[in-house]
């Protein structure tokens, strides 16, 4: 009982260091992962307010994978990967797309859209994986 | 949980006090999809399930969340935190996103 009374410190964090470094197509895919959980749950909840708070975080989430796929394509893949890769520019394009205000995931609450997402960032991570072997 | 808390933030918690919505809570959570234990952690009480806990990251850009991870089972939230003591000592510790 006494030391419940004791103040103690205890070490808490916000957020998990992500386990491969600084470049890992996870980031994306958890961001879609989490889009895709949202719209199964906008079918669960007709609440108006929780609705809202959905579709904002739909909204943000979305323009999260954008960036984290964005990074990935300007910072971590280089000219010889392009090469080797011929289609990785597309993929690039069709999976932000994916992710965007036109018929992506920003615009529709879609499970299906969201599942092409994911197809789309796995596609991308399984080059990813492939380059990390290569080097 | 940006821009609320920053790294190193000294924070005065209740161990086992009552949770309440829209109070910062120092929270267990599940494994990762490796099976390697996440950092105990605080996450922004949203609201009570059937589940447990619905929590959430006041940063979109860090983090995982309930979006991710479900509801946490009710003994899974672990303390209720009521001030930052240091630096900018304060009481209320308001949802940026509200």
């Amino acid at each position: 009982m006494l030391s419940r009374l004791l103040a103690r410190i205890t070490e808490v964090s916000a957020h998990c260091d992500l386990p491969c470094g600084v470049y890992d197509p996870a980031q994306a895919r958890i961001e879609a992962e989490s889009i895709k959980a949202i719209i199964g749950k906008m079918k669960a909840n007709q609440d108006p307010e929780f609705l809202t708070r959905a579709i904002l975080i739909k909204e943000e989430r979305s323009q999260l994978v954008k960036h984290h796929l964005w990074v990935l394509w300007t910072d971590y893949f280089k000219a010889p990967h392009f090469e080797k890769y011929p289609n990785l520019h597309q993929l690039f394009n069709e999976a932000t797309k994916l992710a965007g205000g036109g018929g992506g995931t920003k615009a529709v609450s879609d499970e299906a859209k969201a599942d092409e997402l994911l197809a789309k960032i796995d596609e991308i991570s399984k080059i990813f994986w492939e380059t990390k072997q290569a080097a | 949980m940006q821009p609320t808390l920053r790294d190193g933030d000294l924070l005065l918690v209740r161990w086992g006090a009552a949770p309440r919505p829209g109070r910062v809570a120092v929270v267990r959570l599940p494994d990762d999809e490796s099976g390697r234990p996440r950092p105990t952690s605080v996450k922004r009480l949203v609201r009570r399930e059937d589940a447990g806990w619905w929590v959430e990251r006041d940063s979109p850009v860090e983090g995982v969340d309930s979006w991710q991870l479900g509801a946490l089972p009710e003994q899974d939230v672990l303390a209720v935190v009521l001030a930052r003591l240091w630096p900018r000592p304060g009481l209320a510790l308001p949802d940026p996103r509200e």
